[in-house]
């Protein structure tokens, strides 16, 4: 039988949509957020017809739980899908395939309409915060418009509640009336953790929040974030390329390599151990503040590879000193190394 | 100078240590609406902009509510207008007025000028012989000759040989008396003879009536009388001879000398005829000037005055102009006529004058403002309308939206929008669309015209903004769709779009002013500032009209700098890093 071009691609997309390869999750009440391969395919569309020619895989199955109350890390280098995680968790854009399960329901059966009353539920804080507020607007209305459209207060209660949030968030209720432009960056992102905090979440993405603020600064926006989730009971998924500051707040890291979680694991576990070689070269290159101590820095070599086109095997055997030839071939299989420890690497295969 | 730092630092020290973020102490931070309005105020170009709009504004609208005058009235003014009646001169030529049934050829009358000239008596034309006598230099007496005889002198016999008659015995003796004295005329029972001496013979000529000649005017109280000979004889030789009444025909004619003129009064005291050196013809022949008008004619001539009033017997009084060429006057009658006030100069009633259709150009450059003014307004309203909402729903929607209205777009600029708009102002023209329907639908096409461009503008903004993460943060926080686009995005396009808006109000004033001046747009008689500068259609208004056409070049560049001054002013403003 013989397609078209146009069929056949439109078979090779049906494909990827309905790709049922993974194990239906077992949900456990434990856990706020249940992610199981996790796919966002974005199509590249080329030449006269536009048409597809490949899709960046952005976030290529990924699976981690995220227990209440608790934070988990994402880190990775530039372009490896963190934030892409982080929009596909929020329906800011759409999954390819994969189940995210947020509190036992699979989030993208939500339609539009039921969706739009469970946004209050997942928030999001932003990596920007200077594009990240609407300029024409003040502060006031910022943080308290979503508050009254989704009537999380009464209207006698919504006043004194923005103050309160407000203060929550180091902000003085004075600030209300005035402008973005008027704030530094760390004002900035307060105003964002409080336009967020303001609906009351269960959950929060926070994507990259403190890596456009300066040092001083983003140690205060961590602290702020870990006071409100001790208040709050706030579950964070906290996105990052630094590790110092994952380190921070993070109870259990997850470390992304070209779409895939790599390793991921307790935040003990993962510092003391660790276990991927993608991970230890990250690991590597934090910053000790003591000039004595001699750091034994693993220095990658190349550039991460496009992920249109992502190596065979192991995505990472491209850079990986301890590249053996079976790496080049088969997709490693994840491995639980101890207590929830799992990492995807042909070093420990048995 | 040290001290004036070491104080300057100082205050600073004082002042530091009040600093305090509370907001007594901080200087009021203003909204962005607020910083762009002081940003614009600061501009100076800006509000040379405004001041020109505001200008244009009051002048439209506030003045053209002022004007006492319409925007169509055509105004009329008094004016003089002259008609030549007549010719006046002073005679110098001699007249013949001739006995009647006799003629005098035009190469006798030749003749007798000759034998003026030459001073002879005597003078010959066609075998008749002619004598003149010169009473004075204006008046000669012509006679003509009947042969009597000859007479031959044989020794000292005188011998008359008679041509036919038979001569009486007296008058022969006469005769040859008048000759032994050598008198050339002589008078014999009341008839003159003339003499012509030659070497051998003498002829003898007796002397008819014939004709006078004379410089004088003979004019009649009624046109049909003719000059009469007995009539005019008599009275020349009446003035001669400085008596006063003489009788033709059984009437008896009494003449006054008044100041040159001779008066004429038959036997019940009316003017029967006046005579003058004045020849006062009218210029058409069924015009006959009275005694009483001529009489006038010539005082008013010799006083050197220029305008008279003549009344007339009914009692009308009727104005005349006379003025002089030499020794000719012409006799013009005034006329007092209302004219459409063309081009009329600057004037308390017309400030800026009036224009070729005698319409006052202040008013209708007020409203002309009016119009150009409104069709820019609704213009740019209409196609900003239209651009937002489909720019807005091409750009936020995207996708099939953006591809089919992005596509209407580039069919919108592929139409040549001045061939379209002249066609569909002659096909207007052709169906006699009413001026107020036409304006209407000029309105309507030029937002039709305009709106791709608003579109394009909104449809990339709305991209680019849609991505911005503020956007994303209303999606994230679940806020409706509409308060997405009317709160988030709209306010951000804003800007642009109100300074787009400002510098298209300009471009289009331009097109109603091209289009008007093309004359397929606003028609006449409503005024725009195209279609005045319309009325320049040859170098010779163009030349010597300026008044007409300048001033609403003016108004068109003024308001079309002002919005410009406004747009550039703006976009300086909302975007101050773009300043400079």
């Amino acid at each position: 039988m013989k397609m078209t071009m146009n069929e056949k691609q439109e078979q090779k997309r049906k494909e990827l949509y309905i790709d049922k390869s993974y194990t239906p999750i077992v949900h456990d009440e434990e856990n706020i957020l249940e992610v199981n391969k996790l796919k966002k395919y974005f199509p590249v569309e080329d030449g006269m017809l536009q048409r597809i020619v490949g899709y960046v895989k952005a976030v290529d199955g990924i699976s981690f739980k995220i227990k209440k109350g608790t934070t988990m890390g994402l880190v990775g280098e530039s372009g490896c899908g963190k934030t892409t995680v982080g929009r596909a968790l929020l329906r800011l854009i759409e999954k390819t395939s994969g189940e995210v399960i947020f509190e036992g329901k699979e989030l993208y059966d939500y339609s539009k309409k039921e969706l739009r009353a469970l946004r209050p539920k997942i928030q999001i804080i932003f990596q920007d915060p200077y594009s990240s507020l609407s300029p024409r607007l003040p502060i006031r209305e910022i943080i308290g418009e979503a508050v009254r459209e989704h009537k999380i207060v009464t209207s006698e209660e919504y006043d004194d509640y923005l103050d309160q949030i407000m203060e929550d968030c180091g902000l003085q209720p004075y600030h209300k009336d005035r402008y973005p432009h008027e704030f530094s960056g760390g004002q900035r992102q307060r105003i964002c953790i409080a336009r967020a905090l303001a609906l009351n979440p269960d959950f929060v993405v926070c994507d990259e929040p403190v890596s456009a603020l300066d040092v001083s600064v983003q140690a205060q926006i961590i602290n702020l974030l870990m006071d409100l989730q001790k208040k709050f009971n706030l579950t964070y998924l906290f996105i990052s390329h630094d590790l110092s500051v994952v380190e921070h707040i993070s109870n259990t890291i997850g470390v992304m390599y070209l779409g895939e979680i790599v390793e991921y694991g307790n935040k003990a576990d993962i510092f003391n151990n660790p276990s991927h070689p993608y991970t230890k070269a990250l690991f590597s290159a934090i910053p000790v503040p003591d000039p004595t101590v001699e750091i034994n820095r693993i220095v990658m070599e190349g550039t991460p590879p496009s992920p249109m086109n992502p190596p065979s095997g192991c995505k990472f055997h491209t850079r990986c000193s301890y590249c053996m030839d079976i790496c080049k071939t088969k997709v490693p299989e994840v491995i639980v190394l101890e207590n929830d420890h799992v990492v995807a690497c042909h070093l420990y295969d048995k | 100078m040290m001290s004036k730092e070491n104080s300057n630092y100082k205050k600073n020290v004082e002042t530091k240590q009040n600093v305090n973020l509370d907001d007594e102490q901080r200087i009021k931070v203003l909204s962005p609406t607020m910083l762009v309005m002081k940003r614009f105020i600061r501009n100076r170009l800006a509000i040379t902009g405004i001041v020109f709009i505001i200008g244009m504004f009051l002048f439209s609208f506030v003045g053209g509510w002022l004007m006492p005058y319409e925007e169509d009235q055509v105004f009329t003014k008094y004016e003089e207008m002259y008609k030549v009646r007549g010719g006046i001169t002073v005679n110098e030529e001699l007249k013949y007025i001739i006995v009647e049934d006799k003629e005098f050829p035009l190469i006798a009358r030749s003749q007798f000028v000759l034998a003026v000239a030459e001073e002879q008596e005597l003078f010959e034309s066609e075998g008749k012989i002619y004598v003149q006598e010169k009473v004075d230099d204006d008046y000669y007496v012509i006679y003509g000759t009947t042969e009597i005889g000859i007479s031959l002198q044989i020794g000292k016999d005188i011998n008359i040989s008679t041509a036919g008659e038979i001569l009486s015995d007296e008058f022969i003796t006469n005769t040859i008396e008048a000759i032994k004295t050598d008198v050339v005329k002589f008078e014999y029972d009341s008839e003159l003879y003339y003499i012509v001496y030659g070497k051998k013979s003498n002829v003898i000529y007796r002397l008819n009536d014939f004709a006078i000649s004379t410089r004088n005017i003979y004019n009649y109280q009624i046109q049909e009388i003719q000059n009469d000979y007995e009539f005019c004889k008599n009275a020349e030789i009446t003035i001669r001879s400085n008596t006063s009444v003489f009788a033709v025909a059984g009437t008896e004619y009494t003449i006054d000398n008044k100041d040159g003129i001779y008066e004429i009064r038959d036997n019940d005291n009316n003017i029967y005829a006046i005579i003058t050196r004045y020849q006062m013809e009218p210029i058409y022949e069924d015009v006959f000037f009275s005694l009483r008008f001529k009489e006038k004619l010539k005082d008013i001539i010799e006083e050197g005055t220029e305008k008279f009033t003549y009344i007339e017997d009914n009692g009308e009084e009727i104005p005349y102009r006379i003025y002089r060429q030499n020794l000719q006057w012409t006799l013009e009658h005034i006329e007092e006529t209302y004219l459409i006030d063309e081009y009329g100069l600057s004037s308390p009633e017309h400030i800026m004058g009036t224009d070729g259709h005698g319409m006052d150009i202040l008013t209708r450059l007020m409203y002309g403002g009016r119009i150009s003014l409104r069709i820019g307004f609704i213009v740019v309203l209409i196609s900003t309308f239209i651009g937002i909402v489909l720019g807005g729903v091409a750009g936020y929607f995207g996708k099939f939206w953006d591809n089919l209205i992005m596509r209407v777009v580039d069919v919108f600029n592929c139409i040549p929008s001045l061939p379209l708009v002249i066609i569909l102002g002659a096909v207007m023209d052709q169906t006699r669309v009413p001026p107020n329907t036409r304006l209407n639908i000029l309105m309507l096409i030029l937002a039709l015209l305009g709106w791709p461009g608003i579109a394009r503008m909104v449809r990339g903004q709305t991209l680019s903004l849609r991505e911005q993460e503020f956007m994303t943060a209303t999606e994230a926080t679940g806020i409706r769709v509409s308060k997405r686009i009317f709160k988030h995005l709209i306010p951000n396009i804003i800007p642009q779009l109100i300074v787009i808006c400002t510098l298209s109000l300009g471009g289009v004033i331009l097109t109603e002013s091209v289009l008007s001046f093309l004359g397929v747009g606003v028609k006449f008689p409503f005024a725009s500032w195209g279609n005045i500068i319309n009325a320049v259609s040859n170098a010779h208004v163009m030349a010597n009209y300026l008044f007409v056409w300048i001033p609403a070049g003016l108004c068109i560049l003024i308001t079309v700098l002002g919005f410009n001054f406004i747009g550039d002013g703006l976009r300086d403003a909302f975007d101050p890093k773009m300043k400079r």
